[in-house]
């Protein structure tokens, strides 16, 4: 009787003694199918973060990790060697230029720093007087005048206004592009807005974000151009262009409609066979 | 022409014979309400999770990069792939919460007792079990809610000295909840422990049907003797056939579930899908509130309060073992009316209000 236990004791604690030796398979496996990219990920922050807020930085680069935390781009995982290169995984090599590490770009460079991503907005802002202007004498503004460095937030209608304006120019020409702005950036801010609120609905709107998030970019660009005309001339096309999300965006809440409507017939069709159940049992109890 | 498919299939499987053994002559004692209906609820519950749960299988993809836009797929682009979905979601909720109402009704009657020690057994080997399908199921479509619900509970097991490490790394297949940890929690949620449940169901409902349905010790006082020592079904003088009799109560009661069911879909369509569950898991963004589910709050509120975790987990360890084998912690010679037993129903009652407590406690804490 006895053996009927030994021998799958004897064969369980040989599957689980085996378990180190089998390691390098399971540690293949993982790299191969599983872990990517969620160990790329964790690997990212590491190496620059770690280092910047050890105790061997002064307070002056905790702050910068700090700003990083609270801004846009790190709610949308752009980390720091997506601006500064460089190799966040390996902490010996994270600084070194062979690995594509840029360091803080000189005044001159800033656009061209954050055009490698931004690429519309650069070409947009380098047509531009501002961007003429900073080129031609490197005084003016360039992308970090108005939006910061590292602390770098979503951008808004709020970021024309007279304190900032004024400081180079009058604020009349600023107001006048504000104006011409209004009308697409309010349509823009309610669509995503309600592309959102349909996300967190459990509705699929891929597509439409990626239209939206397309126009959102070209008219960012072109608001960039400060040129006045045309963004007035533009913003029609723009305001047609939402409006097609708008629709789709309808159809989406018609659906959500479809589906509570064909809920809420079966619980009045279940209410009603639960009455008449019901009743049945309580005849039967009866007799 | 109906007449002549019943003839064809009482002449090779003796349907009539089958339906008056097993539900005319099979009979149902008065004490049998609708309460004593949710154990059924309980399998009609299960199998719609299953057929929900096999339809969802069709389209969904057990991988970190593909299950959220597989699950998007489901509920957006496959027909009615919306109803499977929510049917399965909602329903997972309200099977826990009808396994719960068993337990509770089947030892306030104190029906656990001897001949039905192993039906006790089976029954709270199945609520771990579900608990646990339930818990695994969350992971799968890698949303934010799940991803981080998963971290937590996940971790729970981590308090148990020696031991707890290694189921807690068993469980995530490493130190975090990542691909491997899906993979895993796939297995379980959808083939390892609905293999071990459907054999308890089985197990379980043989032993119901061998034993007969229990009574009411209030109702059918003479039922409230001691037990012989051989097998011997239980004389009910005043029962009633199972079919229609009690078929009709717990068609009633299954109506109701499903009405329960609906009546959720249509009014509180998020209540056990919220805002996160529509964001894909980020493992670097990290919610600014992390809750288990609602079955799982007491355990874990209780772990949180105690600042001792060693404690903690020995105390819900010794309560789990305690209630899967409380029929033989509960003394032989004592009755089976409850109302006779005031330290049971106390003991009973301070359960049930201290885990509503915690419930509660975790849910606004």
């Amino acid at each position: 009787m006895m053996r009927y236990f030994i021998i799958p004791l004897v064969v369980l604690i040989g599957i689980v003694s085996t378990g180190p030796s089998q390691a390098s398979y399971r540690e293949t496996f993982e790299k191969e199918f599983m872990l990517s990219p969620w160990h790329i990920a964790a690997g990212e922050i590491s190496a620059c973060i770690q280092c910047h807020t050890s105790d061997n930085m002064g307070p002056e680069m905790h702050e910068i990790t700090q700003q990083w935390k609270e801004s846009f781009h790190a709610k949308h995982n752009v980390s720091c060697h997506d601006c500064h290169g460089g190799a966040p995984e390996d902490a010996s090599m994270s600084m070194m230029h062979q690995r594509g590490f840029k360091g803080s770009p000189k005044d001159l460079d800033i656009p061209e720093f954050c055009g490698t991503c931004h690429i519309a907005i650069l070409n947009s802002y380098l047509k531009s007087g501002h961007g003429k202007t900073f080129i031609e004498t490197g005084e003016g503004p360039n992308c970090v005048t108005c939006h910061g460095s590292h602390n770098i937030q979503r951008a808004s209608m709020d970021i024309i206004n007279e304190q900032l304006c004024s400081q180079c120019h009058t604020y009349d020409r600023a107001q006048e592009m504000k104006q011409a702005l209004f009308m697409v950036e309010s349509k823009l801010s309610n669509v995503e807005e309600t592309l959102d609120r349909l996300k967190l609905s459990g509705i699929n709107v891929d597509n439409q974000e990626k239209f939206f998030y397309r126009n959102h970019a070209g008219f960012r660009a072109l608001s960039h151009s400060i040129n006045v005309d045309a963004v007035r001339i533009k913003s029609g096309d723009y305001i047609k262009k939402l409006e097609i999300i708008e629709s789709e965006i309808n159809e989406s809440f018609n659906q959500l409609k479809f589906r509570k409507n064909f809920y809420a017939y079966l619980l009045l069709l279940f209410i009603g066979l639960s009455i008449v159940a019901f009743l049945l049992s309580k005849s039967y109890e009866q007799k | 022409m109906w007449g002549k498919i019943i003839h064809w299939i009482e002449v090779r499987i003796g349907l009539e014979e089958l339906v008056n053994k097993h539900l005319r002559e099979f009979h149902t004692p008065k004490g049998a309400t609708f309460w004593s209906t949710f154990g059924f609820v309980v399998l009609i519950a299960f199998i719609v999770q299953v057929i929900t749960g096999i339809m969802l299988l069709l389209y969904y993809i057990p991988h970190p990069e593909y299950a959220f836009k597989s699950v998007q797929t489901i509920t957006n682009e496959i027909p009615y792939g919306w109803l499977f979905r929510s049917i399965h979601n909602v329903g997972g909720n309200i099977l826990m919460a009808a396994i719960i109402i068993h337990l509770v009704h089947v030892f306030l009657r104190v029906s656990y007792k001897k001949p039905r020690e192993i039906t006790w057994v089976t029954g709270v080997l199945m609520f771990f079990l579900v608990q646990f399908t339930l818990i695994s199921g969350h992971l799968l479509p890698w949303h934010q809610t799940g991803f981080w619900q998963t971290t937590v509970t996940s971790s729970v097991p981590a308090f148990i000295p020696v031991i707890g490490e290694g189921i807690s790394s068993y469980l995530r297949g490493g130190e975090f909840v990542t691909g491997v940890t899906l993979s895993r929690y796939f297995s379980f949620h959808v083939v390892i422990l609905p293999v071990f449940i459907v054999a308890l169901i089985f197990l379980h409902v043989l032993l119901i049907r061998r034993q007969g349905l229990s009574t009411s010790a209030i109702v059918e006082p003479d039922t409230d003797t001691a037990p012989s020592d051989e097998f011997r079904r239980e004389v009910h003088l005043e029962s009633q056939p199972c079919f229609p009799n009690f078929a009709t109560k717990r068609l009633f009661i299954v109506m109701s579930y499903c009405t329960v069911l609906f009546f959720i879909m249509t009014f509180f369509p998020n209540l056990f899908l919220p805002a996160e569950a529509n964001i894909q898991a980020d493992p670097m963004a990290t919610p600014e509130l992390i809750r288990p589910a609602w079955y799982f709050l007491a355990p874990y509120q209780l772990l949180k309060i105690i600042p001792n975790d060693i404690l903690g987990i020995s105390l819900i360890t010794i309560f789990c073992v305690v209630l899967l084998f409380w029929p033989f912690f509960d003394p032989t010679d004592t009755g089976r009316n409850i109302h006779k037993r005031p330290l049971l129903l106390s003991l009973a009652l301070i359960v049930l209000v201290l885990w509503a407590i915690l419930t509660i406690w975790g849910m606004y804490s």
